[in-house]
């Protein structure tokens, strides 16, 4: 209903433009600079949509999300770097752990509900990040983290001519990952999912094993998680135990609260809007004419977190919804006023 | 022997400061289920002005002095805590996962300002002279700086439990984590108590901040980090809105992770993740919570 009729096909316009731009002759996004720039806004966008699973559909408040995201990155690199398979299987293997990982975690977790499960995924999740940083068996390179040995990955996305396919290969991923959120979310499960954020008891009433669909939703949003990670591991280069950092989960969070939950298209939005602006926002603040800015209101805002931060206790208190919540509610006075 | 005496009485010392964190985050999530991830913010807010403080009074501070900005900061953290409580926390009345966010928020933000204005490096906290001597106990040769975080820590223990116990205030708070709906219908006002607990939660963290800066060898934005983690793992063991559960499960906490640590170094954390995951099975509502209806 509140839909827009044209937004698909003009979606569908809009993602050929993105893919084709950086072989349409000269524009910003024929420059490696940009493309690697908007490649990781695109894993962004994609990881935000997997929170949004978890936390917008489920109503599953997790703090430890970022944990699948660097199993994909730690465990494709680690499989690749010691010459055990190749990238393809690599990132299937690391996929399955993510999933495996997360089933582990989601059923000790998932025990408890609301403010508890908060705490305590995020009590797993730093564990994980505290094990990436110890570098046990000389396997996770401790706080430097491992760089990617490039000679053993497909040569079509080594060197910076060749940024474009990753630039693809991000946003392919995205649009397989939005797919199957789509999917899944529209699914019988998807609608359990939303019934269990909104009243748990009474899918417990009508029957349904609730663990098991929680867990369900935990382990799908980590394994794509974990796909998203693996293309990471591409665009950075290298796996840091900054992957993991709790940091990240709460990034997520705020993608997902600011571009607004349960719509999908906000979460990616948020998520490419996040990752652009704290990356521009460091660039902007080398320049000459901020540093006449006085210190005392300059400090902070060179800090990507003052603003974001602002912005996100801003749209909690007054705007919920974010973003996309904003747009729907324009949206239903314009088709009420059309109706009157 | 001495090293056992050493190990433990050092964990007792890890399992004060983790009990100053924890014990606010317990009752402000037992009394309003606030989960609160501004606590970080209360303690840093508190290490930076105990170490304006301090430092006023040089390199060195006599003990006087260093309580005197511990008591600062303390204070200066609680009206920290108090102004987020009326201004952010308050207008979102029920809507926990809304006020978790919004404390994100605010330590994001309170980060960001501290990092920008005085850097995220380490600045050296003043301290009395005799922190850095030993104090023999039974053959083991103990940082004196260890008793100081054990005996605040009794203090406040000590001073939340006669508040808790023999105050109306302290009723109230007590009658509130046990059925808040009651307490209203009854005609007393809750809000007053919210605000108080998150006065003495917000006091706590910003002594906590003081000594965990004395701990971490000087004051940055940054410190809170690790403590709040820490700090969330004690109330979900100790049971929520339990002060003497968060008591009993820090000192269990800080004991552990340092003889772990000890016999397999960096083993400390990953045990303490095991232990709450074995807690959770066995015991989910917490070591000394109540089961909630």
């Amino acid at each position: 209903m509140l839909r827009w009729k044209y937004s698909r096909p003009l979606l569908t316009i809009f993602i050929a433009l993105l893919a084709l731009a950086p072989v349409l002759g000269s524009n910003p996004l024929s420059r490696p600079g940009l493309q690697q720039t908007m490649a990781v806004a695109f894993i962004w966008g994609g990881l935000a949509l997997t929170y949004d699973l978890l936390f917008g559909f489920t109503g599953l408040l997790s703090f430890g999300h970022a944990l699948y995201f660097a199993t994909g990155v730690y465990v494709t690199c680690i499989l690749i770097n010691h010459e055990i398979v190749s990238w393809w299987l690599a990132s299937l293997i690391s996929i399955a752990v993510s999933a495996l990982l997360a089933f582990i975690v989601g059923s000790a977790s998932l025990r408890t509900s609301g403010i508890t499960f908060a705490m305590v995924t995020l009590a797993f999740g730093e564990a994980g990040h505290v094990i990436l940083e110890r570098n046990f068996f000389n396997l996770t390179g401790g706080e430097n983290g491992i760089a990617l040995n490039a000679d053993l990955i497909p040569s079509f996305w080594i060197s910076v001519v060749n940024t474009k396919y990753i630039y693809w290969t991000a946003l392919a991923v995205l649009v397989f990952t939005y797919a199957v959120i789509w999917w899944v979310t529209e699914s019988s499960a998807g609608r359990v999912f939303a019934a269990l954020r909104d009243n748990e008891l009474r899918v417990q009433v009508l029957g349904l094993n609730t663990q098991r669909f929680k867990l369900l939703a935990f382990v799908i949003s980590a394994a794509l998680a974990a796909l998203l990670g693996d293309v990471m591991l591409l665009a950075a280069g290298s796996a840091a135990p900054r992957f993991a950092d709790a940091g990240v989960t709460i990034s997520l969070l705020l993608m997902v609260v600011l571009g607004g939950a349960v719509t999908r298209w906000g979460a990616v939005i948020g998520g490419i809007f996040y990752s652009i602006a704290t990356t521009r926002m460091q660039d902007l603040t080398q320049q000459d004419s901020f540093k006449t800015i006085p210190k005392w209101i300059g400090g902070p805002i060179s800090e990507p977190a003052f603003i974001l931060g602002l912005l996100f206790i801003f749209v909690v208190m007054f705007a919920p919804g974010g973003l996309s919540g904003a747009y729907y509610r324009l949206r239903l006075k314009a088709i009420t006023k059309k109706s009157q | 022997m001495d090293t056992f005496i050493l190990i433990l009485i050092t964990g007792v010392g890890l399992g004060a400061l983790y009990f100053l964190i924890a014990s606010g985050l317990s009752l402000i999530y037992g009394l309003m289920g606030v989960l609160n991830f501004a606590h970080g913010s209360f303690l840093t807010v508190g290490a930076f002005v105990g170490f304006w403080v301090a430092s006023k009074m040089g390199f060195e501070t006599s003990m006087p002095e260093f309580i005197l900005a511990m008591i600062v900061g303390g204070l200066a953290a609680g009206l920290f805590a108090l102004l987020i409580e009326q201004l952010l926390i308050t207008r979102l009345y029920d809507r926990h996962i809304d006020q978790a966010l919004v404390t994100v928020g605010v330590s994001l933000v309170v980060g960001a300002v501290l990092g920008g204005w005085f850097g995220n490096d380490l600045r050296m906290f003043p301290t009395p002279s005799w922190f850095l001597t030993a104090i023999d106990v039974g053959g083991a040769k103990i940082p004196a700086d260890r008793a100081v975080y054990i005996v605040t820590a009794v203090l406040l223990l000590i001073a939340n439990w006669a508040l808790l116990k023999f105050t109306r205030i302290g009723l109230i708070i007590r009658a509130g984590v046990e059925n808040r709906n009651m307490v209203n219908a009854l005609g007393i006002n809750v809000r007053r108590a919210f605000s108080t607990v998150f006065f003495l939660g917000g006091f706590a963290a910003g002594v906590g901040g003081v000594l965990v800066s004395v701990y971490s060898n000087g004051v940055s934005p940054l410190i809170a980090g690790t403590y709040l983690i820490y700090g969330f793992i004690v109330v979900v063991i100790g049971g929520m809105g339990s002060v003497p559960g968060s008591f009993l499960a820090a000192m269990m906490i800080g004991i552990i992770r340092q003889f772990a640590n000890y016999y397999a170094t960096g083993l400390g954390d990953f045990v303490v993740v095991i232990l709450l995951a074995v807690v959770l099975l066995i015991r989910p509502q917490g070591l000394l919570g109540k089961v909630r209806a």
